[in-house]
């Protein structure tokens, strides 16, 4: 151990202001601070992991219900925002890599447009929930399964839900033979889209705090308190956008893409 | 400075592949390949958040210590999804007396 103590304590009058007392060197603060991070990360993907089982859970159980309500969504808006997502993570790397290479104008104005391109998702978020609140997609007592089957809105719609236990004769016909009644559909797609909302949900919530994140950071780095030796909290950041790409990756095809054929 | 800065060409052909995949996953959904749609659409996934773990969080150049903590990571995802899903599989292989009312699943009144 003295031996790494020693060079650390030569260069203490010298270090980088932004090292801290308990390390010896930047390499191994960088190192700490980058598995810390991955270490709350793997908590956030367990986090997401739970949504994903009772998602793959209930899918299994109502598919057809699953396959009916990711139909209702607009393929276009969602994979507008995939792209706009992943354009995001390219500006959030450029910006990172505009900090190891000491260019501070360049890493805020990545920074600038990454929060721009996640304010864009938000936005496109906004319009996807008010459509659902426009359709009555929202789970809870006014939720009502009725947009394409005139069947199902007889059915399950204003007249009487759940119609006292009397499940109605006629299956739902939709892009194809339905397993499911549309009183049954009225209730199975209420599922699907309480997983829709709390895991959509839940990702907006982490893009806000990113963007939250990121205006710190920029802050930071206008104030030129980064350069090439030091520049681990806008590395941090773009770990955390990362990750919330990631969960946007898998959410995508999960969502809007139960089934799309037929 | 040990960090590794990747060239910008690197980003943009990482970013590319990405908009490519994510074409390939809703191309892949609107082809009827049965069963086989649900693991298309899983490993193009996987295949993109690879790439932007590998390449984008710079996992390609960080120490054994953080690739192995992020292997830990994925290793107890696999056994939350796994397990439940062999748990779940596996409810049918013990004998269950026969169902009174095969519609009391969606009795909820």
């Amino acid at each position: 151990m003295s031996s790494t103590v020693a060079p650390a304590d030569q260069h203490h009058a010298a270090h980088h202001p932004a090292l801290r007392h308990h390390f010896n060197t930047m390499a191994q603060q960088k190192e700490a601070a980058v598995i810390g991070m991955w270490v709350f990360l793997l908590t956030e993907i367990l986090f997401f992991g739970g949504l994903f089982v009772a998602y793959m859970i209930y899918r299994i159980w109502y598919f057809d219900a699953f396959a009916e309500a990711s139909r209702s969504l607009d393929l276009f808006w969602g994979g507008l925002n995939t792209a706009v997502l992943i354009g995001s993570s390219l500006t959030m790397a450029m910006a990172v890599r505009s900090a190891q290479t000491n260019k501070r104008m360049a890493t805020v104005n990545w920074l600038i447009l990454t929060m721009i391109l996640g304010c864009v998702f938000l936005g496109v978020k906004v319009i996807e929930y008010s459509d659902k609140f426009e359709h009555h997609h929202v789970p809870g007592p006014n939720f009502v399964w009725a947009s394409e089957h005139p069947s199902a809105a007889l059915g399950a719609g204003e007249a009487a839900p759940g119609a006292e236990g009397e499940p109605a004769p006629a299956a739902a016909t939709g892009h194809r033979q339905l397993s499911l009644t549309p009183d049954q559909l009225q209730r199975t797609t209420q599922i699907y889209f309480s997983l829709y909302f709390t895991m959509t949900g839940l990702h907006a919530l982490h893009m806000i705090i990113g963007i939250g994140l990121m205006s710190v950071i920029t802050w930071m780095s206008w104030k030129g308190k980064f350069d090439a030796e030091y520049y681990t909290p806008v590395e941090m950041s773009g770990l955390y956008w990362h990750f919330v790409d990631i969960v946007w990756i898998f959410l995508f095809p999960l969502l809007y893409l139960v089934e799309r054929h037929t | 400075m040990s960090d590794h800065v990747s060239p910008i060409s690197l980003y943009i052909t990482i970013f590319t592949a990405l908009m490519v995949l994510t074409a390939l996953t809703v191309f892949a959904a609107f082809v009827d390949l049965g069963q086989f749609n649900f693991l298309v659409a899983m490993l193009v996934a996987g295949f993109k958040a690879s790439l932007v773990v590998w390449y984008f969080m710079h996992m390609k150049y960080q120490s054994h210590l953080t690739k192995l903590a992020l292997a830990v990571g994925l290793f107890f995802l696999v056994i939350l999804l796994g397990e439940t899903m062999v748990d779940y599989a596996s409810k049918g292989f013990t004998p269950m007396p026969p169902r009174v009312n095969p519609d009391s699943e969606f009795q909820s009144h």
